[in-house]
């Protein structure tokens, strides 16, 4: 179509300098000459250049509204990869003491990060999972993990977020992070996940 | 893998887990937990080491069939069913060739009470039929006649071979002691797939045939068997976790709770009650506290059984059901709790350790199974409410859990090893005869069932 569309201002432009360069070498003033008018554009050409400049301001239109939707879904996208982002840099793990589910002090700050995060991003909606290490029994650990994930619940909400936007899970000791057999692995194992819902 | 002189057929670092359970006893503990072994080295004496009737069980005699089948789906899973059947003590060493009446003086001297004689015919039709005869060669030899204890035809496919030597088994316990035998019984487990993905499978109780359960390919784990074989378990295939199982015996898998809509706080470790109409399962709260509750199964009712601000996990019914043991962090640390089917009159079982859980009520009620945690790993103990005393069962580098018991009170059932490479094994309340079970990527919670 595009192309079709290119054609008929081009054959507008031929047709005109094909009757000018017939016109000059005719030397014999065998008839007077008549007024240029009669000469001009046929009303067919005077169409074909309306339709022609019509089309042009419509593509016009249509570029820039398509630059418009692309710089809109660019922002768009650039919003949710900041969000993202903001997600990602806000949702750390934190981690507890054996058989403890005490927000430690050094993860107040974490917790305020997500609370600042989820202030930020009213739209944000958080799944807290609550974690163990190997050295407890399978049964006691999940509820250990539930209580985790209810103490990060409940800090949260002291520091603001509605609690309509948190939920908890329980994985008790069933999705170790890491696999090693040291305090750095279990501490690292005992941990409450957050994810965005 | 097995052989038939002991406990002491693993190999790796479960043998020294295992080595240590016999040989080991006292290097690892505290001198409280000293006296507790010493304390379960007498119960061994008592218990098993004493009474055991010895027989012997020669080859069969094999006609249209197989020796190796014989040998491997019959002649083994017998002896190890009368291995670990708890009374016997299997014959081995110098026996004579014969079982004919003049060879009795033979089989006498090398300690046989029993001889036990079995033929194994392939018919034409493909069918197997075991005869099987216990001569008690000390009588037969006061009385210079044959005297027959034990005389019983067997007949199945060749696939059932192995049900057969359970069938005799469980029979020639029945004939000795008066009690069933449990050779014929299954485990029901979790195994781990692959990281996050268990599912529950079935397994005969020596380990064989082992079958999917559940495929839900989803976090699915804690195990319950009726009495009539109904199943229950905790799956997570729906997001957060809930309990799925049978109402009906052979019946769908169905979820069971929560009986409609949500409920606030999430569900665990559901158990059977002994009649096998309740469940009582554990139910967190918006605190993140969790309380042991009742579920009427058929009317989907529920009753709440503890309301406090702690912990309360792995319920277990006493065998008249009308009891529970149940671990609890109400005074701090996990420890193991006995109460009435109601809630009432809560006391506190364990003393000792500062992490005591996965109570286990045995079959007949006069005994606890537990765990104890000491230096990052657990141990078996069982709590003789008779005597109000814990014995220690399992000692070793690796880490036991999960007891459960069998249906005769014999034996237990439970996870060791190192995470991720967690095992099934039984063992006596000696320890003397631990048996692995698996060689899995990874076991937990096993229940042990005479469904099948």
């Amino acid at each position: 179509m595009r192309f079709v569309r290119n054609l008929i201002p081009l054959s507008v432009v031929l047709t005109l300098g094909i009757g000018v360069a017939c016109k000059k070498p005719a030397p014999a003033p065998v008839e007077p000459p008549k007024p240029a008018a009669p000469a001009g554009p046929t009303q067919e050409e005077i169409d074909a250049q309306k339709r022609a400049a019509e089309e042009a301001a419509r593509r016009k239109a249509e570029a820039e509204a398509e630059a418009a939707r692309k710089a809109a879904a660019a922002a768009e996208a650039e919003k949710a990869a900041a969000y993202q982002r903001a997600a990602a840099a806000a949702l750390k793990n934190i981690n507890f003491a054996f058989d403890k589910s005490d927000i430690r002090e050094a993860d107040k700050a974490k917790l305020q990060a997500i609370a600042d995060f989820m202030k930020a991003y009213p739209q944000a909606k958080v799944q807290v999972a609550g974690h163990c290490d190997e050295r407890g029994t399978v049964e006691y650990n999940l509820a250990l993990g539930e209580r985790r994930a209810h103490a990060a619940q409940a800090y949260l909400v002291g520091l603001g977020v509605a609690s309509d936007r948190l939920t908890t899970i329980s994985f008790g000791k069933e999705k170790p992070l890491v696999v090693g057999k040291d305090e750095a692995s279990w501490l690292e194992n005992r941990r409450d996940e957050f994810k965005l819902q | 893998m097995w052989g038939y002189s002991g406990g002491m057929t693993c190999s790796g670092s479960i043998g020294n887990v295992v080595s240590r359970v016999v040989l080991g006893l006292g290097l690892m503990f505290s001198p409280a937990a000293r006296i507790q072994a010493q304390q379960a080295q007498e119960v061994v004496l008592e218990a098993s080491a004493g009474s055991k009737l010895g027989i012997a069980v020669p080859r069969p005699q094999v006609s249209g069939l197989a020796e190796a089948k014989a040998t491997g789906d019959f002649h083994e899973v017998l002896v190890r069913d009368l291995d670990e059947a708890g009374s016997f003590a299997v014959i081995k060493g110098h026996v004579p060739a014969a079982t004919d009446p003049s060879s009795y003086k033979g089989w006498a001297d090398a300690g046989t009470e029993w001889l036990l004689t079995t033929t194994l015919t392939r018919a034409a039709d493909g069918s197997v039929e075991v005869v099987a005869q216990v001569v008690d060669v000390k009588a037969a030899q006061d009385r210079k006649a044959r005297t027959a204890v034990f005389s019983k035809r067997y007949t199945g496919r060749e696939a059932a071979l192995r049900r057969m030597a359970h069938k005799l088994s469980d029979d020639l316990m029945s004939r000795l002691t008066g009690q069933p035998g449990v050779a014929s019984t299954s485990v029901v487990f979790v195994r781990q797939l692959s990281p996050g993905i268990k599912e529950i499978y079935q397994m005969d109780r020596d380990g064989a045939n082992l079958t999917p359960i559940t495929s839900y390919k989803s976090l699915t784990i804690s195990p319950t068997v009726a009495p009539d074989g109904r199943i229950a378990y905790v799956t997570y295939k729906g997001g957060a976790p809930e309990i799925w199982g049978q109402k009906v015996a052979g019946g769908p898998h169905v979820r069971l709770y929560p009986v409609a809509g949500k409920v606030e706080g999430h569900c665990f470790c559901p158990v059977w009650s002994p009649d096998g109409r309740r469940l009582a399962l554990v139910q967190g709260d918006r605190r993140g506290n969790t309380d042991i509750i009742v579920l009427d199964v058929a009317t989907g009712k529920v009753r709440r059984l503890t309301d406090s601000n702690c912990i309360n996990t792995d319920p277990s019914w006493n065998p008249a059901g009308t009891q529970m043991a149940f671990t609890s962090d109400r005074e701090g640390g996990p420890q193991v709790y006995l109460m009435e089917e109601d809630g009432s009159n809560v006391r506190r079982l364990t003393r000792e350790g500062n992490y005591n859980g996965s109570p286990a009520w045995s079959p007949s009620g006069s005994m606890v199974a537990y765990v104890s945690r000491f230096e990052g790993k657990f141990d078996l103990f069982v709590y003789k409410l008779g005597d109000g005393k814990s014995y220690q069962i399992t000692t070793g580098v690796a880490s036991s859990e999960s007891p459960s018991w069998s249906p005769d009170e014999r034996r237990i059932v439970f996870t060791s090893g190192s995470r991720g490479g967690m095992q099934l094994y039984t063992t006596d309340l000696s320890g003397n005869t631990l048996r692995k079970l698996t060689a899995l990527d990874g076991c937990q919670s096993p229940k042990w069932t005479r469904s099948r």
